[in-house]
């Protein structure tokens, strides 16, 4: 059935051992002199005024060496999008995992001591929970005061609604007129959560005016910046290191509580260690994927054209506005898909609620509204009576077609993904009663930025490069060698990396967007680009020969077609140590952005077009216990069009990981929130990730496509699309082996088990 | 007005971790009894204890006795009469992987391969599972149906207690603070005994019981059930037989009428709670599946028949072990 994949090449990763032994070092591992411990105190409650405030009893705790709140560190207002919260809270609490102030104490007990000793009053508010009440124009509002607040770009509010994106084409209503059918769906979807392994810490240092903080973060420049601006500093007086990062799945992406710490280290005299448990990392941090009410309608021919799109997209913003502004415009495109669609007229709502803030986590947005997308189509194929894969087929969009904000496809592989994965599965094939195969198509951008890194090469000819790219256990930094490698003729392994310091290297984004790669990639070649140059004018001048005509080869600069005529890279490098040492630097052009037409677009942030998109499709194969309804995932098969693929041992690592989040957040990953605003399930025994016994059968494979205007050598992004359509394929599935839809996200056992025996719950 | 904190969240920031005052490692029996009557808590595989104690749901206790150095409390032998003697230091995997266990006494062996992960089974013992009278337990639903003694021993001496008198309430039994349990005692099984414990699972690992069911048949000449037991576990406050549940077997083929009348008996005994993990009406409804699933892998076993351990797993859609229920 399935022919051949795309193989590992076995290659180990510079930092494989040491995360497999044991002997690598994450913040929470690290002690320095004279260290003390913090805590936060959180709110407790979801809604509430704070009516006192008294840190006294904390204070006289012996061992504790400072308690800081918004008295002390400022309310200064910040926010990507909308400047709308403060390091601690201010006189509101919004969501129960509020930082209201924070303790540095001789021990990590002491400080958790000292933290439940501050005295807090609240007068309660009603807690506004339920995204289309929130929206009513009775409901109580989450900011009183949301009209004060500044926003950047283009953020369209009202209220409760944090932003509103729309995007608009043609005439909905008129081809509904003439559609053969309009089909109509509507899809409620929990929160998830981005669950790394490592809980976050953060470990701040001040040495005068300066202050090193190493912290988990995904993001050490954006955390720079933050600590800079929160505490009126330069950013050259800031340093962030990560050590070794134990995952972040986007819940460690823009800064979080940098400045806090360093801001309590200040106040406590020494440097200060804070160490979240697991609970604080479920309720704390303002990143997790939104809860969503999802409303399709769909008019299509009987032959299986789609005629128009109609969509209102509830998304969760919760109690503060993270990045989630421009999710909420993916999400808007995501609502029309990577279909030929002529008529469109979708709208995607950010609402506040008195709940953890929302944030991107591995491709924000995509694979929930994908999930309620991808069962609509099943919907409508069902409807005119053609087979879901056909349906898909006939609709996917192809190099040349034009998207619903104007964009033209450059060459793509979207029907290739299906066609592949299809057959992976063996689509179509005899299946026993309780098992069926549910497939799910999905696109999503990569993010064009700068990126910069150095290299400098040895004396010995061995090379060093200085990144500014955070490697966020997805192997993307580890990947960087190969790119330096392939420029100059060299082997990976003669090159270390320095990187996750922002005082060694240049700027970069972080590790987010699938970006990595596809913008320090491109850093990394222009840098060692810059070294082959100065490697061949060298060569050119031993070996007698101009630089145009030599090549740099298996460690040795030759004459094209004169392989006899060879300078060993080592030989040059020690050549250079003598005089001009060899350095290189490098940044390059982002790829452009594909022109679009966003006149039907409300909510512009920058999502208008797609550059290089990727494109996938997981075919997904379970069986469901009809009389438990607990689903088990028993074979995937995951293909992406990623442009041309640099390091197979990364990508496919990176599809196998972003499918099995997928599974969790189809079957077992909700978040379980009271009407209170209440996290029921801030645990791992009650939030249930899937297990390496839950792991499927997985045949993971590529449609390599060198792209034009993408990353280095054609590639694209990678690590956020493998995990978009994983989540529909197997609601798909399940509705087609009970034979009803589960409407719900995740399809827990007790929600299968109600829809395929038609109990009420 | 003044509001409390939630005590989930006051947890996660008191103050509460704090060691034993006082902790020993004794290599004697006698001397692990002597600290038991001086006020010590026993400490084996610690997978409920110190987890517990790192979650903030409850402190240590001022002092601990370690059982690990008592290599005495530690394995299985067969004792007279044809019974098997489990000492209470045996990890699950140990169980797991008994020949004797896995032939006569699947219903625990299907228990022990399923309890937490396998690091947990591999540090997790018998003795801690069934002494921390946890409604979840999975060991413990099994041992009933085996009418399995518990053998304490304390400085005054030795008592067996059937498990049926054994636990009181969630996390109390009927032994006193000074006692320990260092055995279990499985009575004699026969070729025509078959048994099984089946727990709903909403993944492959690392679960805890939200439904499970065991039950042992054995079968007179004629294939008819002369001998039943049958008990449900995170169902009601304690675990517990289901006298109707056994009398809906008895003289019955265990065939798949018998099975149903059994699940209906555990459902219709069940008190099931509604929380997190599930609703009131979820957990009854599994309640009469799961019981299904295990009476008619017992009798499957019983009649000589292969039902690859878990049974949990093997029965999933109720395929193997099944016949003649579900789809």
């Amino acid at each position: 059935m399935a022919s051949e994949t795309l193989q590992m090449t076995g290659r180990l990763r510079a930092d494989g051992r040491s995360k497999v032994t044991g002997a690598g070092r994450y913040v929470a591992d690290l002690t320095v002199a004279g260290m003390v411990h913090g805590a936060f105190r959180f709110a407790g409650v979801p809604h509430a005024r704070i009516t006192r405030l008294d840190t006294t009893a904390a204070r006289a705790l012996p061992g504790v060496f400072a308690v800081i709140t918004s008295a002390e560190v400022g309310t200064r207002r910040h926010g990507v999008y909308v400047q709308d919260r403060s390091l601690f809270a201010h006189e509101v609490v919004r969501w129960e995992g509020e930082a209201i102030a924070a303790v540095a104490a001789r021990t990590p007990a002491l400080a958790r001591q000292a933290a439940a000793l501050i005295e807090v009053d609240f007068e309660l508010l009603p807690a506004v929970v339920d995204l289309e009440q929130a929206l009513l124009a009775d409901s109580a509002l989450v900011h009183e005061d949301w009209a004060d607040y500044t926003v950047s770009g283009d953020v369209v509010r009202d209220r409760n609604e944090a932003t509103r994106c729309a995007v608009v084409k043609g005439d909905v209503d008129a081809a509904f007129a003439v559609a053969d059918r309009v089909v109509r769906s509507r899809y409620v979807a929990d929160g998830s959560q981005p669950t790394p392994m490592e809980p976050r810490a953060i470990l701040a240092e001040w040495s005068g005016h300066e202050v090193t903080i190493h912290s988990s973060t995904q993001v050490p420049f954006p955390a720079r910046s933050h600590v800079a601006a929160s505490l009126g500093i330069p950013e050259s007086t800031v340093r962030v290191i990560v050590p070794l990062l134990g995952g972040g799945f986007g819940g460690k992406c823009e800064p979080h509580f940098e400045p806090h710490v360093a801001a309590l280290a200040r106040a406590a005299g020494r440097p200060v260690k804070v160490v979240f448990n697991r609970q604080e990392e479920f309720l704390a941090p303002d990143h997790r994927r939104e809860r969503m009410v999802l409303e399709f309608e769909t008019g299509v021919a009987d032959d299986g054209t789609l005629l128009a799109r109609r969509a209102r997209l509830l998304i969760e913003n919760g109690a503060y506005s993270a990045d989630e502004p421009v999710s909420t415009q993916l999400a808007a495109q995501f609502a029309v898909g990577p279909y030929r669609v002529p008529n469109v007229d979708v709208s995607s709502h950010l609402v506040y609620t008195n709940t953890q803030p929302t944030g991107s986590v591995r491709a924000p947005a995509a694979p929930t509204v994908c999930w309620g997308l991808e069962q609509h189509l099943d919907e409508v194929a069902a409807a005119i009576g053609i087979d879901p894969v056909e349906f898909r087929r006939r609709n996917l969009v192809h190099a040349g077609d034009t998207t619903a904000t104007g964009q033209v496809f450059d060459e793509i592989g979207a029907i290739e993904c299906l066609d592949r994965a299809t057959e992976l599965i063996g689509y179509g094939r005899e299946l026993p009663a309780d098992e069926a195969i549910g497939v799910s198509c999905a696109f999503w951008p990569s993010f064009p930025m700068a990126s910069g890194a150095y290299m400098k090469l040895n004396g010995d000819g061995s090379g060093t490069i200085i990144t500014g790219a955070q490697e966020n256990g997805s192997g993307s930094v580890m990947a960087l060698p190969l790119l330096a490698a392939r420029v100059l003729g060299m082997r990976a392994e003669d090159f270390s990396l320095v990187y996750q310091d922002t005082s060694a290297a240049p700027w970069d984004f972080g590790s987010a967007g699938s970006q990595t790669i596809f913008n320090n990639g491109r850093a990394v070649v222009a840098a060692a680009e810059e070294i082959a140059l100065q490697l061949r004018e060298l060569a050119a001048d031993q070996l007698e020969a101009s630089p145009e005509d030599l090549e740099l080869v298996d460690g040795y600069a030759r004459v094209k077609g004169t392989p006899a005529r060879t300078i060993a890279i080592a030989d040059l490098a020690a050549t250079a140590q003598g005089g001009n040492l060899m350095l290189g630097r490098g940044s390059g052009d982002p790829a452009p952005i594909p022109e679009s037409d966003s006149s039907g677009c409300i909510g512009r942030l920058g999502a208008e077009s797609f550059t290089a998109p990727t494109f996938a499709t997981h075919a997904v194969r379970v069986q469901v216990d009809r009389d438990t309804g607990v689903v088990r995932v028993l074979e995937v098969a995951a293909v992406q069009e990623s442009g041309h693929i640099l390091d197979p041992d990364g990508a496919i690592g990176q599809v196998r990981g972003g499918v099995l989040m997928g599974i969790g957040q189809a079957i077992s990953e909700g978040m379980v929130d009271g009407a209170d605003g209440a996290r029921r399930n801030a645990h791992l025994l009650d939030y249930k990730l899937q297990t390496a016994s839950d792991t499927p059968v997985m045949h993971v494979d590529f449609v390599d496509l060198p792209t034009p205007n993408a990353g280095p050598f054609g590639s694209k992004g990678v690590g956020e699309p493998c995990t978009v359509p994983t989540p529909g394929a197997i609601a798909n599935a399940i509705a087609i082996a009970i034979g009803r839809r589960v409407r719900q996200l995740p399809a827990t056992p007790e929600r299968v088990w109600s829809v395929a025996n038609g109990v009420e719950l | 007005m003044s509001v409390t904190v939630p005590e989930r969240l006051q947890q996660a920031r008191s103050g509460t971790e704090r060691p034993s005052a006082h902790f020993s490692a004794p290599t004697s029996l006698a001397e692990v009894l002597d600290a038991l009557a001086a006020g010590a808590v026993p400490l084996a595989g610690g997978t409920d204890l110190v987890v517990g104690h790192r979650q903030g749901k409850r402190l240590l206790p001022d002092a601990l006795v370690n059982l690990d150095h008592v290599a005495d409390l530690r394995g299985i032998v067969e004792g007279v009469n044809g019974s098997l003697f489990i000492g209470a230091l045996t990890n699950h995997e140990t169980i797991v992987n008994d020949e004797r266990v896995r032939s006569s006494y699947p219903a625990l062996a299907d228990a022990s391969s399923i309890v937490g992960s396998a690091a947990t089974r591999a540090t997790g013992t018998i003795g801690g599972n069934v002494m921390n009278a946890s409604p979840a337990a999975d060991t413990i639903a099994p041992l009933l149906c085996h009418d399995a003694i518990a053998v304490l021993r304390s400085t005054g001496g030795e008592r067996r207690v059937a498990f049926g008198e054994l636990f009181v309430g969630p996390g109390r039994t009927t032994a006193t603070s000074g006692e320990l349990l260092v055995g279990i005692e499985l009575a004699p099984s026969s070729a025509t005994t078959g048994g099984a414990y089946v727990r709903l699972e909403y993944r492959r690992q690392m679960e805890i019981a939200i439904v499970g069911a065991a039950a042992v048949v054995r079968l007179d000449a004629g294939g008819r059930v002369e001998y039943a037991r049958v008990a449900m576990t995170a169902l009601a406050p304690t675990i517990q037989r289901v006298p109707a549940a056994e009398d809906a077997l008895l003289g019955t083929d265990a065939g798949a009428a018998a099975a149903r009348a059994a699940g209906e008996a555990v459902a219709a005994a069940a008190r099931p709670i509604s929380d997190v993990r599930g609703s009131a009406s979820y957990r009854q409804a599994m309640a009469a599946v799961i019981t299904q699933r295990a009476v008619t892998t017992a009798a499957t076993r019983a009649r000589g028949g292969v039902v690859r351990i878990p049974a949990s797993d093997s029965t999933f859609g109720g395929r193997a072990g099944n016949e003649g229920s579900g789809s």
